[in-house]
């Protein structure tokens, strides 16, 4: 668990989504943190809006209880910027490419938007 | 978008077909009801429009039940268990990667879908159930019904027979009927859907429904023909976190109907959010074509003409680059992107219909319709009206479809104004003049109802009509069956504009010159 002290970061994450824990996970953002999501049935103009950890802690849920693996591979931390890519794959071989940036308050979550294409 | 890919699950030894589709955040995994085929849905307007609205919150995973569709052949004769079908369910999620998803169940689909959540809680995130039930011959139908719903299965499968049982308001969807046949033979063959529908006849889950502890949805519409409603007013007293939401309409498939109207609730239920309405709002031109005077047909030559023309009504919007909007009765309606092209397609209808023997009368409109589902509202509604206005034959369009369609070479003739319910002001009219009308109009008219334009045949039999005589008594003389004098008869009165025999009467004895009417 994140203590009061420890800040968010790169390796914090990566452990978490590869280990597909959504508790932890959830545990990173403020309370009023949100999350938007862009893909094919988001547009940018129209993206999907997850508010407030509540909301955002079903989100993770949801994603981590699919048994497909998670990748994290690259990480760049600057100042209260942080950005990852996410490169995941369903057993049945179809794969998940995404991109997130994030803006870290007093060393939490609360903006993060998430740019993903699925093969379909 | 790349076609979508059918994959396959292993359940015991059996090969379960499933597709994936949608990138959403949580899984929906749809349980079919009696039968599926994965390919086949995507071919239905309905269907797919279900699923396009479904994966487009969802990760909306799709199988066909062993034995149905896509999936592998069962002995029709010892076919599983609910419960064998079920963990189907659960092979097609593991296969998927799903490790918790919502469940849509419709139909036969609910029962199974309560079963799994009843025996899976940690991997049921929520519970939708459309038109669902806990026991068959108490909602569905009782044994003696059964054997008759059999009885058709068995000696009319792929034909579309079953079609009544489900759609009652889709059978005179020509179109649609013939996909339902489809859907009857590439979903299972006729021993497999006799045994499907005796087992579906066993299912009883009431004992269950207390074990349900995911959120659950019900929906059900208020005079569905397959289903009684009361089946889901049952399950919302029994499954404790039950919501139920009745909805209109009387057809049961759940991807007949107001589509829209049920993936709004299920999507509302399942994020919490309602769905974005998309109030988009585009200008068209709507035709609604009927055919003329149905009473002067017997009830089966107006079904096979009605057939006929609506097979011509598909090609002519098409050709003229229309898109079909839906038929409501003896109404069919089209919609176009400009005024010129409802009208040269009502014309070229118009022509169409007295080529196979019957009359059109039409009505344009144009106005804002919502680009989503078919049109209903004010403009449809208008369109509709001037059809039932419309006199044999005739065109009737509101002046504003002639004010833009100025230009197009098309020709209008004032046809006065006309008070309705839904407008404040007299809608002012045109009639739209076909290409012969480019003369004068009375020239024209005059053309039409030269006596020259009869056949020899049916001059004769006008002849006759002066003198008096009955169908029976013309047959007689010219050696004719009634019938065909009767269809004679109805050409003579088409052609002439007439409106009955003492008008043709009449018509022939003013037209009578040296060689005869």
């Amino acid at each position: 668990m994140l203590t009061k002290t420890q800040a968010v970061d790169g390796a914090a994450i990566k452990k978490a989504i590869e280990g597909r824990d959504g508790k932890l996970l959830s545990s990173f953002y403020t309370d009023d943190a949100l999350v938007r999501v862009i893909d094919r049935n988001n547009p940018p103009s129209k993206p999907r809006e997850i508010r407030g950890r509540a909301a955002i802690s079903t989100f993770w849920d949801d994603i981590c209880s699919r048994a497909m693996t998670h990748k994290v591979d690259t990480t760049i931390a600057d100042g209260d910027s942080l950005a990852f890519t996410q490169a995941c794959a369903y057993p049945d071989g179809t794969k998940v490419f995404a991109a997130a940036m994030l803006e870290l308050k007093n060393g939490r979550i609360a903006r993060q938007t998430v740019v993903q294409a699925w093969d379909e | 978008m790349r076609p979508i890919e059918t994959r396959y699950a292993l359940s015991g030894d059996v090969r379960i077909a499933y597709q994936v589709v949608g990138q959403g955040s949580f899984d929906l995994v749809f349980v079919p009801g009696f039968i599926s085929n994965l390919d086949l849905h995507w071919e239905d307007e309905g269907y797919s429009r279900l699923l396009k609205r479904l994966s487009a919150f969802s990760r909306l995973i799709l199988f066909d039940k062993r034995g149905t569709g896509l999936s592998d052949r069962v002995d029709a004769h010892h076919l599983p268990s609910l419960e064998t079908r079920m963990d189907d369910v659960r092979a097609v999620m593991d296969a998927a990667g799903s490790g918790r998803a919502a469940l849509l169940g419709a139909s036969e689909g609910a029962p199974m879908a309560m079963l799994f959540a009843a025996t899976y809680p940690e991997r049921t995130r929520a519970l939708a159930l459309y038109g669902g039930y806990a026991h068959f011959h108490k909602w569905v139908m009782p044994p003696e019904r059964l054997e008759a719903f059999i009885e058709t299965a068995e000696t009319a499968w792929g034909t579309g027979a079953t079609l009544p049982n489900f759609a009652p308001g889709r059978v005179d969807d020509a179109h649609f009927a013939q996909w339902w046949a489809r859907f009857e033979r590439l979903s299972a063959s006729p021993t497999a859907a006799a045994a499907l529908a005796r087992m579906n006849a066993e299912i009883d889950v009431r004992d269950v429904l207390a074990a349900i502890s995911a959120p659950t949805l019900l929906i059900h519409r208020r005079n569905d023909v397959r289903v009684d409603p009361d089946a889901s007013r049952y399950l919302a007293r029994k499954i404790p976190n039950a919501k139920l939401v009745e909805v209109p309409g009387r057809d049961h498939p759940i991807w007949t109907g107001d589509v829209d109207r049920v993936a709004d609730i299920i999507e509302e239920f399942l994020t919490g959010e309602r769905a974005v309405t998309e109030v988009d709002r585009v200008l068209a031109a709507l035709l609604v074509t009927r055919i003329y005077d149905t009473a002067r047909m017997g009830d089966r030559m107006w079904g096979e003409r009605s057939q006929r023309f609506q097979e011509i009504w598909r090609q002519q919007v098409g050709r003229h680059g229309g898109r079909l909007a839906g038929t409501q009765g003896e109404m069919m309606m089209s919609r176009f992107d400009g005024p010129a092209r409802a009208i040269r397609c009502a014309a070229a209808l118009r022509e169409a219909a007295q080529g196979i023997g019957v009359a059109s009368a039409q009505g344009a409109h144009v106005g804002e319709i919502e680009l989503r589902g078919p049109p209903v509202g004010l403009t449809a509604r208008v369109t509709m009206q001037l059809a039932s206005h419309a006199g044999r034959g005739d065109i009737l369009a509101s002046r504003l479809i002639a004010d833009l369609a100025v230009g197009s070479g098309l020709h209008f003739a004032d046809a006065g104004r006309i008070t309705l319910d839904d407008l404040d002001e007299p809608l002012a009219l045109v009639h739209a003049m076909s290409e012969q009308h480019l003369e004068p109009d009375c020239r024209a008219r005059t053309r039409t109802t030269e006596p020259a334009v009869l056949t020899a045949r049916e001059s004769e039999v006008v002849g006759l009509i002066a003198d008096g005589k009955s169908n029976a008594a013309i047959a007689a003389e010219l050696r004719l069956s009634e019938h065909t004098v009767k269809r004679h008869v109805a050409n003579i009165l088409l052609k002439l504009d007439l409106p009955s025999r003492a008008a043709a009467a009449a018509f022939s004895v003013r037209h009578t010159g040296p060689d005869g009417p």
